[in-house]
């Protein structure tokens, strides 16, 4: 009987509603009403307020549901049909409805239902005078999102492989870096012996000098004890520049000038640079803005470029490498030269430019389209890994910058790195 | 008898130190070249005894140094001692040294002693001949 009386109550509502449709105009009342009822999609449900919130209303969708039969649930509340924690929940929900009399919209609900186990439900309350029987209904209609919230929660899971995955990338590109880092030390590491092994040859002579006795009045005394001194500066100086480049960290940013970079780069590679008898002549506008750069990582950079212009010069009569470092405001960027390049350097941008020319042989047009492919080298095999520019290119991405290979028209090859001025520096520059 | 040595290495403190060292045996004149490819005029100049020849230089390395010796009917016959402070094995092997017309090679960093010996076996080898 309850059922019916609610139904009465909100009769006219569905009534009105029905009449828009032609299959009102036969049907009658109550009955068309308990159909439509009953074949929503949606659980309905009605309560009692006035009377313990026991249930008076419980259609076919909310038996689904719940896996509780309609006989069931009318005439009790939800203390009798679930666990203590939900009824809860649900009174005070209610209570909440009942004393603000308006619309509560609970998105996430768990219901324990014996036959389907947990159940996920979105659930609309409202409160319902009616006045006829003189009572306030709690009606709440429940929209089964089981599905939904497993769908999300597998995405979310997917989403944290992913993310675990791209991690992992990360880690691997540092090792990499590494890798590739630990064989350019190989490759430095007779030239920096040859390096050290100069001023300890001028310390043993220093040595041999002095240990004849000490002559007061001899100039030469003090002569060498300064050469002495300066030896051991310089092949310290060697070391650990060879130390500092080798180390492994993170990615470690931190503001530099360019210029000193460059400088401790061609001392790593002072060897090299005078073996191939190659002329550096480095130039450095006045007045450049710090940087925000990984110094070991960049030095890995340079020593890179550097070691491969002086093979690509190899017979050259008069090998020469051209360092220019500006400063420049960043213009002609097309918009699809590379979403990298996009995300980072826009045109206005207050950058640094690090031109670094060779006079060698160039590279092919055919060769120029591979260069930054890994494991691509023209080198014999067990000399170049093909790693070394791949990784100079994914440094210079890590400090969000841009590195562009091109032949110069009166032959060799011209590297230009585009690094941005932090924004902090660049207001430092507009003052 | 003072000997005259003509020292060809891009070092110079190294260069300024060994110098001192032989002169102050009292046995040796010494006369320094930094500049590798200044060797060939100075060497004429100097007329020395022998030369004390680096390796590795800029502009011209120690073995076209010798080689041009070797051209130079003035310069053929005299000794070549070669320096260096290379450390791989090809770089440094007596084939390398011999092709060079060096008569001996000497690694960096260079026992005094060592050195002193060298120099008087060659200019003993030089008087038995």
């Amino acid at each position: 009987m309850e059922k019916n009386e609610f139904q009465q109550q909100g009769g006219e509502e569905w009534k009105r509603a029905g009449r828009q449709s032609n299959i009102d105009q036969h049907s009658s009342g109550v009955a068309y009403l308990e159909t439509v009822i009953d074949n929503l999609p949606v659980g309905l449900f009605a309560k009692d307020a006035s009377d313990s919130f026991r249930f008076v209303l419980w259609n076919k969708k909310q038996e689904e549901i719940t896996s509780i039969p309609c006989e069931q649930a009318l005439g009790k509340n939800d203390y009798e049909l679930f666990s203590p924690d939900s009824a809860k929940y649900f009174r005070q929900v209610d209570e909440l409805v009942i004393a603000r009399k308006r619309k509560f919209e609970v998105s996430e609900e768990i219901i324990d239902t014996p036959e389907s186990g947990e159940v996920w439900l979105h659930t609309i309350k409202v409160p319902i005078d009616d006045v006829e029987g003189q009572r306030t209904l709690v009606v709440g209609i429940s929209e089964d999102i089981t599905e939904q919230v497993h769908a999300r929660e597998q995405l979310a899971a997917l989403n944290e492989n992913l993310t675990e995955a791209n991690q992992q990338l990360q880690v691997t590109q540092m090792q990499l870096i590494q890798a590739e880092k630990m064989e350019s030390v190989g490759r430095l590491a007779a030239g920096v012996a040859h390096e050290v092994k100069n001023p300890l040859a001028l310390l043993l002579l220093g040595v041999e000098y002095l240990s004849g006795g000490i002559d007061p009045c001899d100039p030469n005394v003090e002569d060498i004890l300064t050469e002495m001194r300066e030896a051991v500066e310089r092949a310290d100086k060697i070391i650990r520049g060879l130390v500092d480049f080798s180390s492994q960290r993170q990615l470690a940013m931190e503001l530099t000038q360019l210029p000193d970079l460059i400088e401790h780069s061609l001392l790593l590679v002072r060897h090299e640079l005078k073996k191939g008898n190659v002329e550096v002549d480095a130039c450095y506008e006045e007045g450049l803005p710090d940087l925000q750069i990984d110094c070991a990582k960049f030095e890995q950079v340079l020593v890179n470029l550097l070691i491969n212009a002086v093979h690509a010069m190899e017979d050259r009569v008069k090998p020469k490498i051209e360092i220019q470092v500006s400063a420049a405001k960043l213009e002609g960027i097309e918009r699809d030269e590379g979403l990298r390049t996009a995300h980072h350097l826009r045109n206005g941008d207050d950058v640094v430019l690090l031109k670094l020319k060779d006079n060698g042989g160039g590279i092919s047009d055919e060769n120029l389209q591979k260069i930054f492919d890994p494991f691509f080298t023209t080198k014999a095999t067990g000399i170049g890994t093909g790693l070394g520019l791949p990784v100079v290119r994914k440094i210079v991405e890590l400090h969000n910058g841009w590195i562009d290979v091109k032949n110069r028209l009166l032959g060799g090859v011209q590297i230009t790195i585009t690094l941005k001025v932090p924004k902090s520096e660049a207001e430092r520059i507009d003052m | 008898m003072v000997r005259k040595i003509l020292v060809v290495d891009d070092e110079v403190g190294f260069t300024k130190l060994l110098k001192m060292n032989l002169e102050k045996t009292g046995q040796y004149e010494v006369r320094v070249e930094n500049e590798s490819t200044k060797a060939l005029t100075t060497a004429h100049e100097f007329l020395p005894d022998i030369v004390l020849l680096d390796i590795v230089m800029p502009g011209m390395d120690g073995g076209d140094v010798a080689a041009q010796m070797q051209d130079d009917p003035m310069l053929r016959n005299i000794p070549v001692i070669m320096m260096t402070a290379l450390v791989s094995q090809e770089e440094t092997s007596q084939d390398a040294v011999a092709q060079a017309g060096a008569m001996n090679i000497l690694p960096k960093p260079v026992n005094l002693e060592v050195l002193l010996r060298c120099l008087e076996e060659a200019f003993a080898s030089e008087a038995g001949e």
